[in-house]
């Protein structure tokens, strides 16, 4: 069991190990959020398992690692990074490898007047004005250990904004790529992403990683919808068997805004990603998809808070997992619907695949409502592959590993559908067929 | 073709196949009558493969092989299809992929080449265009949301695709309006040829109206009671099933 002692500890060995890191350019907000997120460490409780959130998820083996920060990190060869970019994804393109900015592998050329996309580094020079506006705003009030460390050891990110009504007519893609098979790194890239009002973009992250790499990508994005803004945000997590990863999104939604997110979370050891969403004025629609996949060694941990503050707003989340061998996954599903928050419409699903008896989901949706016109709704299962379709497929010649493969596919392709974006729907339906491949093989 | 001899198959311990004998002959067209519960289904299934059933004795040959040894799909490469009651809805898989996949795992199996797409789709909607089946059916998912009609079709377009030597439809009548019955007596007498054997599972003998057999069996409490020719599904639809199991009991 970890001691309260512990965790500060470990969170003060990594501020101090990155202390010479830091950027001596910052802004002075920006040194002072630091400094705060610093001060928080030391006195921020224990995250152990009385906390509802942290109840099925234990943090040791994070904190029993002794991880480096990003800046110790070797360079990533230019071969493995060419090797993880889609030649047919017509795309602007920012690259991180091992938590540094790659220039030369990003793609930022030509874009439309009114539209600011750089890496968040170049942007603390640069773009002091809605960066300082926004920068931890929508994070600050929530944080645990790893959103106060996130602060105060930014390394780096994205920074987006998009000026009032531009659109953007090509996709983003962020690619995370990590090589670090000795040396455990500490990476942490923040990101903010602003739409202004109507503003439209549609956003792709990829987290990468060869298998053996060992790090914790403590990754922390706040992103602010204005009104009328829609941004489509689709994330594909398909990190080395020995990576830790704690992606945090918070969205803050005003009027008539909608946002439509997917993530995949096929990788990692231990993977956690936790949506934040507050509707701040009405009207604003926010879709959240998910699925995960766990075998053997692996834990995948959903985390939803989705706040229903203003009257009329509309909330979707669909997630689905499939787990096999001894698979790990937690699902925490919340939905608050504030007393002021009438005409609200909630929807929530997770609906999980076991296909050993070894794997174990603990799934708890929760609906909190204090208004009393609005249209809610949550449904959970677990469940297995159902005989009767093994049976019917098999009659048809097809045999029992591929008829399972096609249910299991058949039970994701749901979530995979909801990507917009063909080329990262292609690539994650392949990558899908792959794992599929050895958990319908390892049935029985 | 296919020699069944007394067939003893029960389920969960209550016995519900108590010594079948039945010999179909290669091109022969036979129908299987019987009232609820007599064991019409389960003989399909047991047929099929369909796992959770006790065969305690007799055996089943096919094509002269032990056929009860053979997992379901093998018994679907060598030539067996069940056109089912009740098909079962596959939600996420899509019908044409299905279908793709189910006609190359055969051919594959028998050493033959497998249809490419482009051959693959021009077979598929000509039968489902002789089915008058909507082809917008066919990139859905298998039987999700189809109405009990389209389920039914969608059957007789899995096997026309297959194209097997031993058809065996259970019910496949069941819940059809009188144009829907007259499109799939088509789709079924479309495959009937020297080469290929049928068995008709049904409740009523409207069915035989539309495709007329060559041989009719009574099944009643797990045996058949009697055999005969296409007169006797009339005989039994005037005077009704009490007439031949009221006999057997006798």
């Amino acid at each position: 069991m970890i001691s309260i002692g512990q965790q500060r500890e470990w969170a003060q060995q990594l501020v101090t190990a990155s202390a010479d890191a830091v950027d001596a350019a910052q802004p002075d907000w920006m040194a002072a959020a630091r400094a705060a997120a610093v001060q928080a460490l030391a006195t921020l409780p224990l995250l152990d398992r009385k906390q509802e959130a942290w109840r099925y998820t234990r943090i040791d083996a994070l904190l029993e690692q002794h991880f480096l920060p990003a800046d110790a990190a070797p360079a990533v060869p230019a071969e493995a990074l060419n090797g993880c970019l889609l030649p047919a994804f017509d795309a602007w393109r920012l690259v991180f490898a091992n938590g540094r900015f790659m220039p030369w592998m990003s793609d930022l050329h030509d874009l439309p007047a009114g539209v600011q996309l750089r890496s968040l580094r170049e942007a603390l020079t640069t773009d002091a004005g809605p960066l300082a506006r926004w920068f931890g705003q929508m994070s600050r009030h929530e944080g645990h250990v790893f959103t106060a460390l996130n602060t105060a050891l930014a390394n780096d990110g994205v920074y987006l904004n998009i000026e009032n009504g531009v659109e953007l007519e090509r996709p983003i893609e962020v690619i995370y790529f990590n090589q670090c098979a000795d040396t455990p790194l500490l990476l942490q890239p923040r990101s903010l992403v602003v739409l202004e009002s109507a503003a439209r973009a549609t956003l792709v992250e990829r987290f990468i990683s060869p298998d053996q790499s060992l790090y914790f990508h403590n990754n922390l994005s706040e992103i602010v919808l204005g009104a009328g803004a829609a941004l489509g945000h689709y994330r594909l997590q398909d990190e080395s068997r020995s990576a830790f990863h704690l992606g945090s999104l918070y969205l803050s939604q005003q009027q008539q805004s909608r946002y439509q997110g997917t993530t995949l979370a096929f990788g990692g050891r231990w993977a956690r990603t936790e949506y934040n969403t507050t509707f701040s004025e009405a009207g604003a629609e926010c879709v959240l998809n998910g699925l995960y996949t766990v075998g053997d060694r692996q834990l995948n941990d959903f985390h939803l808070d989705v706040r229903h503050t203003v009257p009329g707003c509309t909330s979707r989340e669909q997630f689905k997992g499939v787990l096999y061998g001894k698979g790990r996954a937690v699902f925490d599903g919340r939905i608050l619907v504030e007393k002021q928050a009438q005409h609200s419409d909630a929807v929530l699903t997770n609906d999980n695949l076991v296909l050993s008896r070894d794997a174990e989901v603990d799934t708890k949706p929760q609906l909190e409502i204090h208004a009393d016109d609005v249209k809610c709704s949550h449904g959970t299962t677990v469940g297995q592959i159902d005989p009767q379709q093994l049976y019917y497929l098999r009659s048809r010649g097809i045999d029992a590993d591929t008829a399972r493969r096609m249910l299991c596919l058949g039970f994701a392709g749901e979530v995979l559908d909801t990507i917009d974006v063909q080329v990262l729907r292609e690539l994650a339906a392949g990558r899908l067929v792959e794992i599929l491949g050895t958990a319908a093989a390892a049935v029985e | 073709m296919l020699a069944i001899t007394n067939l003893h198959v029960a389920i969960e311990d209550k016995p519900v196949l108590r010594g079948l004998d039945l010999n179909i002959g290669t091109g022969e067209v036979h129908a299987i009558m019987g009232p609820n519960g007599s064991g019409k289904s389960t003989l399909a299934h047991v047929l099929a493969g369909r796992e959770g059933y006790e065969i305690s004795a007799g055996e089943v040959l096919y094509e002269g092989a032990d056929l009860l040894s053979l997992a379901p799909e093998e018994r679907a490469h060598r030539g067996i299809f069940l056109g089912m009651q009740y098909p079962v809805e596959l939600p996420g898989v899509n019908n044409m992929v299905f279908m793709r996949e189910a006609v190359n795992a055969g051919r594959r199996a028998r050493g033959e080449p497998e249809l490419d797409s482009v051959a693959f789709l021009q077979q598929v909607r000509e039968q489902a265009r002789q089915l008058e089946l909507d082809e917008t059916l066919l990139k859905r998912n298998v039987n999700a949301g189809f109405s009990g009609g389209e389920k039914k079709r969608n059957e007789i377009l899995q096997m026309a695709m297959l194209q097997p030597k031993l058809a065996i439809l259970d019910e496949t009548d069941s819940g059809l309006d009188i144009d829907a019955l007259r499109v799939i007596a088509g789709g079924v007498n479309a495959l009937r040829s020297p080469q290929r054997s049928i068995l008709l599972i049904t409740h009523y003998q409207r069915l035989l109206d539309y495709i007329q057999p060559d041989y009719v069996h009574v099944l009643a409490e797990g045996r058949i009671v009697r055999s005969g020719d296409r007169k006797l599904a009339l005989e039994l639809e005037e005077k009704g099933y009490g007439w031949i199991t009221g006999e057997a009991a006798a």
